[in-house]
């Protein structure tokens, strides 16, 4: 190894005497192209250079093989180099070793790149971050804005119902007027009004039946008058035929009393005397019978009148009942369409009440979106402690600048974010609800 | 009529409890939060307490363990209506004294039938 060291010895000098040689060159001549060349020159030797280090161990095991086989030659130029170097030996070993050089240019290259990727993950995190908070936000605002809608759908909601029911009460109560009961006997509903007039009705028809059947009772009684006019005028005739024959006794009495003489003569005077009687008793007899005939037309009239009165007393009452049956049951069917209606209202009502309980169901949708929302936010408030605990983690190597920078500002974020808008997840417990033990239980329970 | 008051932090929610019951005659009281509703209850004494679980300020559990504490409300009927779905929640809320349990969205219908059974 010795000898090897003295051959990069050698080597070495020759380099640098190259290298002077070549800058002699270019401080003699004054020309451009020449200095050109002599940079060309000292790249070049640069080059050699590196490439000599990257093979200096395989050169080495080389010479280590050869040189001890050949020796004679070599060693002869070697020592001509030897002394020749040996002078500058003492500033060359002054020289940065290559070696070191190139561990602190890797060094450095590695730390560039780690800085680099520290710087990454620390913009990663920033991203995340302002991320995070632009969720946080948009969430914010839509349980915000959902919450703004439901509260007025509901209070909406509320007041249609609140009328709906009023409106809905207020046509039960003006159609049960006309279905409702009677409090002083007065009708009060349409049921009641079309009752009470069929009960009047009945009676009055009642009352015109029981004046026909007078009318009946008297026309017979009339009759019976009637008949005893008849007998009275027979009566009448058989006093009539009594005078006469009284008037013809008391004439054949004056006949046998002239035919006596002086003797018959106050008999005579008698009959003439019952002959007058007989004739007034025939002139009453006659007189009555003409008032018993014109008693008897007045009956017969009034008998006529009484039979047509009776008739058409009937066939009105029959009419006018008829009218206001057709009319009561015109009644009793409109009254059915109320009835109807009322039925209908009803079941309008209850079904105004599911659909209600829908609404009021489907409304309580913010809570739950709410809750859905926030429980979305959660895994990230999760990963963000996470982020912060590496983030600390990596800060605490003492890392570039940048990777500091970077979490100086995360941290200013955090804090403005904080001061800010509350963090939706201000009433939830967070990721434990879409990760809890799923609900095996009822929706109700009473404990 | 029996006096209820419904603890929500969502004002929606709120109204639905209380046009639902209203509407069945109770007389309802609102409350936003835990620490609302215990001044509620302090103020004046209800029949009966429905409460949501999740809430700023003071959660339903914790209003439950507050309100038991009162002599006045050891025996008063309190209801957690949630959409919270951890059993261990529920088990909670038992321990902590309350009545039942009612899942969100409530059937109207299913409330006041719960109201009227804790009621008698």
């Amino acid at each position: 190894m010795n000898s090897s060291a003295s051959k990069n010895k050698i080597f070495w000098a020759l380099i640098t005497l190259f290298i002077a040689g070549s800058w002699l060159l270019t401080f003699s001549f004054v020309s451009v192209w020449v200095a050109v060349s002599s940079g060309l020159s000292t790249a070049i030797a640069m080059v050699l250079i590196i490439d000599f280090a990257r093979k200096q161990d395989d050169f080495d095991e080389f010479q280590d093989a050869s040189l001890d086989e050949k020796t004679s030659p070599i060693d002869a130029i070697d020592e001509q180099l030897r002394s020749a170097i040996e002078p500058a030996k003492g500033e060359m070993n002054q020289l940065p070793k290559i070696d070191d050089l190139l561990t602190t240019m890797a060094g450095a290259s590695e730390r560039r790149r780690i800085d680099g990727l520290v710087g990454k993950w620390a913009e990663l995190a920033k991203q995340f971050n302002a991320v995070k908070q632009h969720l946080d936000a948009q969430i914010n605002e839509v349980i915000n804005q959902s919450e703004d809608a439901t509260d007025t759908i509901a209070s909406s909601f509320k007041t249609v119902i609140n009328k709906a029911t009023l409106q809905a009460s207020q046509a039960m109560n003006l159609l049960e007027g006309t279905q409702g009961a009677t409090s002083d006997g007065s009708p009060q509903s349409l049921q009641d009004f079309i009752r009470v007039s069929d009960e009047r009705l009945n009676k009055m028809a009642d009352e015109v039946m029981r004046v026909a059947d007078l009318s009946v009772k008297m026309v017979r009684d009339l009759d019976d008058v009637k008949d005893r006019t008849q007998a009275i005028d027979g009566f009448l005739l058989d006093v009539g035929k009594l005078a006469d024959q009284t008037s013809l006794l008391a004439l054949n009495a004056d006949i046998e009393a002239s035919r006596a003489g002086e003797a018959g003569r106050g008999f005579g005077i008698v009959a003439q005397e019952v002959r007058r009687l007989s004739k007034r008793s025939n002139v009453f007899s006659h007189e009555i019978r003409n008032h018993l005939r014109m008693v008897k037309n007045g009956l017969n009239a009034t008998y006529s009148n009484m039979q047509t009165l009776t008739s058409k007393d009937m066939a009105h009452a029959n009419n006018i009942k008829n009218e206001i049956m057709t009319l009561t049951k015109t009644l009793e069917d409109k009254n059915r369409e109320v009835a109807e209606t009322v039925s209908d209202i009803n079941t309008i009502s209850k079904e105004i009440a599911q659909d209600v309980q829908n609404v009021v169901i489907s409304l309580q949708f913010h809570d739950i979106i709410s809750q859905k929302l926030n429980s979305i936010a959660a895994p990230m408030d999760n990963l963000a402690s996470e982020i912060d605990l590496l983030t600390n983690e990596t800060h605490s190597l003492g890392l570039a600048d940048s990777w500091n920078n970077n979490l100086a500002m995360q941290n200013q974020q955090k804090k403005s974010a904080t001061n800010g808008s509350p963090q939706p997840a201000s009433n939830n417990d967070g990721v434990s609800k879409d990760n809890a033990v799923p609900n095996s239980g009822p929706n109700v329970e009473l404990f | 009529m029996a006096t209820i008051l419904t603890v929500d932090d969502t004002a929606s929610m709120r109204q639905m409890i209380g046009f639902t019951l209203n509407d069945a005659g109770y007389e309802v009281t609102e409350a936003a939060d835990g620490n609302e509703a215990l001044a509620a209850a302090r103020k004046s004494k209800f029949d009966a307490i429905i409460t949501d679980i999740n809430m700023p300020n003071m959660d339903g559990i914790s209003l439950v363990r507050e309100l038991r504490s009162l002599p006045e409300y050891k025996f008063t009927p309190i209801l957690m209506l949630t959409t919270e779905s951890q059993d261990s929640k529920r088990k909670e809320s038992k321990e902590a004294g309350a009545t039942g349990w009612i899942v969100k969205p409530f059937n109207p219908e299913q409330l006041l039938n719960v109201i009227k059974n804790v009621l008698n």
